[in-house]
């Protein structure tokens, strides 16, 4: 029996300890996802400058988020990308648009979905696609094998 | 040390070539299948094993005819002349083939179809590589003319660490190296590595192969994991996976083999983190130099935390034996993080090695009919991935903890032998605790 008290106050040691370990970071993404989630949600209320679809394709260098679409803007200027740059959380089945202007002649791919379109230097170009594959892809250039963004679909 | 204008060129996604990575794991998901089994389970072991059970020698054989099917030599050569075509063909399709990465048959082929699938066909079937590798084969036929190799009695000495040397050169094309999806690089570094393993085995003799070409190690050692085994007298038997892990040999350099096995697929899992992704991952252009260090560190912290373990452990049991001594306890582990981070880029982009295989050179051919076939990314669902990498994670660690378990009680004083667990207990739960939550980024 001797054996049995240390292994039993150890693992009640180790369960509190391990607890406080894994909720930690565990909330830490919790929040991020959720808070990116419900601002999409949010983005359904009423918000002065976002407006409708037709109101964010003539606005080309903003990045809102319609009430079912989420635009994501990147620029590519003497191969440094800049813009939404890092990963972007979109729901399942929402309307995605990723407008690209790059500064040379390549191809926009995004990833598993297999789109592509063709960038046209100095000029934006954009590819619009419902979001039904879950998962998280790339998007890059082709030619120049340069990462633009992440697009995590979920 | 990262700073958000850390930039970082790179067309793919972290393990060497796919198109979709996972999602975040749930967080409740990863909490409930949490690090608690582990400590339970170690709080059971405690009460219920006190003598060591495993043995390498257990198992039922299997019928006769099943073992003398498997042992001809007609199988053997049928199986090696097969696998080396391939081989050859996969190789000349990463340098001639089509140039785009989801074009070449070369590079699904090798990163997810072989590396990948090796896990699952270890797992289930043994040591499978070690029967077919193409290097061995290639190796007979020039042994013939070159005679006896002149370094076989070194081979002792080297130990498994030329192995984990591979893996570790792989891990960091596969990780790190920028050009990593062009087919020339596969193809340039399958022909490097196959002339490197070529020279040294006829230096060192056939046995080299199962010291240092890091493929077939990892097959091996995945393969103690299987169902099916070989008993101490070549009897193929089934058995319960754990005596198959408890018989491998504590050779110099297997602790290392699995550390960098563990600590590669860890930092795989740490590249597919919003803070990686959003941090020295996101897009822009340098060298490989963040995902080099960031490998080498992964492994180094794994290095550290379980060589300090052993030897806190062996210095608490007054036992020497080194790091080798509870090595094998971190198989299970590696298989486990191997499942939870490649089993969905197996089942969705490897559906692309078959498309590409029916029309290796892109030239219209349609050789099984597959080559029209559509990807089909939504074939698993989000909530069965998160559930395998789950389980894997913490299957993996228990089984790891029943290792390290029946190993302390055999080579320790009775006294002392859950006490000298403590130390890698304390690790076992901070991987499982790493492990989970480079899912949950």
């Amino acid at each position: 029996m001797l054996r049995v008290v240390p292994v039993l106050a150890l693992a009640a040691a180790l369960a509190g300890l391990t607890a406080c370990g894994s909720t930690a970071p565990g909330t830490g993404a919790d929040d991020s996802a959720s808070s990116a989630a419900s601002s999409a949600a949010q983005s359904g209320t009423p918000e002065p400058t976002v407006g409708t679809e037709q109101a964010t394709s003539a606005a080309p260098s903003a990045a809102p988020q319609t009430e079912t679409g989420h635009v994501i803007a990147v620029a590519v200027t003497a191969g440094t990308v800049s813009g939404e740059t890092g990963r972007v959380v979109v729901e399942l089945g929402s309307e995605v648009r990723i407008e690209v202007t790059a500064d040379t002649t390549d191809e926009v791919h995004v990833h598993g979905y297999d789109l592509t379109v063709d960038t046209v230097p100095g000029q934006p170009v954009t590819v619009e696609f419902t979001a039904d594959i879950p998962g998280v892809f790339e998007v890059e250039l082709h030619e120049s094998e340069l990462l633009l963004t992440r697009l995590q679909v979920q | 040390m990262t700073s958000d204008r850390a930039v970082w060129t790179d067309a793919v996604l972290a393990h060497g070539v796919g198109s979709r990575a996972d999602l975040p794991v749930p967080v409740w998901l990863a909490i409930t299948g949490g690090a608690c089994a582990v400590i339970v389970s170690f709080a059971a072991l405690g009460l219920l094993w006190p003598e060591p059970r495993l043995r390498e020698d257990a198992g039922r054989p299997l019928p006769v005819a099943v073992q003398v099917a498997v042992d001809h030599p007609v199988t053997t050569w049928v199986l090696r002349a097969v696998v080396l075509v391939v081989t050859v063909v996969v190789v000349l399709v990463a340098l001639a083939g089509p140039t785009l990465p989801e074009a070449n048959l070369g590079v699904y082929g090798f990163y997810i179809t072989f590396w990948v699938g090796l896990v699952p066909v270890s797992l289930l079937l043994g040591p499978v590589w070690r029967r077919v590798n193409p290097l061995r084969t290639l190796h007979a036929l020039l042994a013939r003319l070159t005679g006896p190799a002149p370094g076989a009695d070194r081979l002792d000495r080297v130990g498994m660490w030329p192995a984990a040397v591979a893996l570790l050169l792989y891990s960091w094309l596969e990780l790190a190296y920028p050009g990593r999806s062009q087919p020339s690089t596969v193809g340039l570094f399958l022909v490097f590595y196959g002339v490197v393993q070529l020279a040294a085995g006829l230096w060192f003799g056939p046995g080299w192969f199962a010291r240092g070409d890091g493929f077939e190690v990892y097959s091996t050692l995945l393969g103690r994991l299987a169902p099916i085994g070989r008993r101490t007298d070549g009897c193929l038997v089934l058995r319960n996976p754990l005596h198959g892990a408890e018989g491998t040999p504590p050779v110099p350099g297997l602790a290392a083999v699995v550390v960098v096995l563990v600590g590669g697929t860890a930092f795989d899992g740490v590249t597919r983190t919003q803070w990686w992704q959003d941090g020295p991952g996101r897009a822009g252009d340098s060298a490989g130099l963040f995902a080099t260090l960031g490998l080498l560190d992964t492994v180094g912290l794994v290095a550290v935390l379980y060589v300090v373990a052993t030897a806190l452990s062996g210095r608490i049991s007054g036992t020497t034996g080194g790091p080798a001594r509870y090595a094998h306890s971190l198989i299970p582990i590696a298989a486990g993080y191997a499942v939870a981070h490649y089993f969905s880029l197996l089942l969705l982009d490897g559906q692309r090695t078959w498309r590409l295989a029916s029309d290796p050179f892109q030239t219209g051919l349609d050789l099984f009919g597959t080559a029209g076939n559509l990807i089909d990314y939504t074939a698993v669902s989000p909530r069965l991935i998160s559930l395998v990498q789950v389980g894997a994670i913490v299957l993996g660690h228990v089984l790891g903890v029943v290792l390290a378990h029946d190993r302390a009680v055999r080579v320790a004083a009775p006294r002392r032998a859950l006490v000298a667990q403590y130390p890698l207990l304390l690790v076992m739960v901070a991987f499982t605790v790493g492990g989970l939550g480079l899912l949950l980024g």
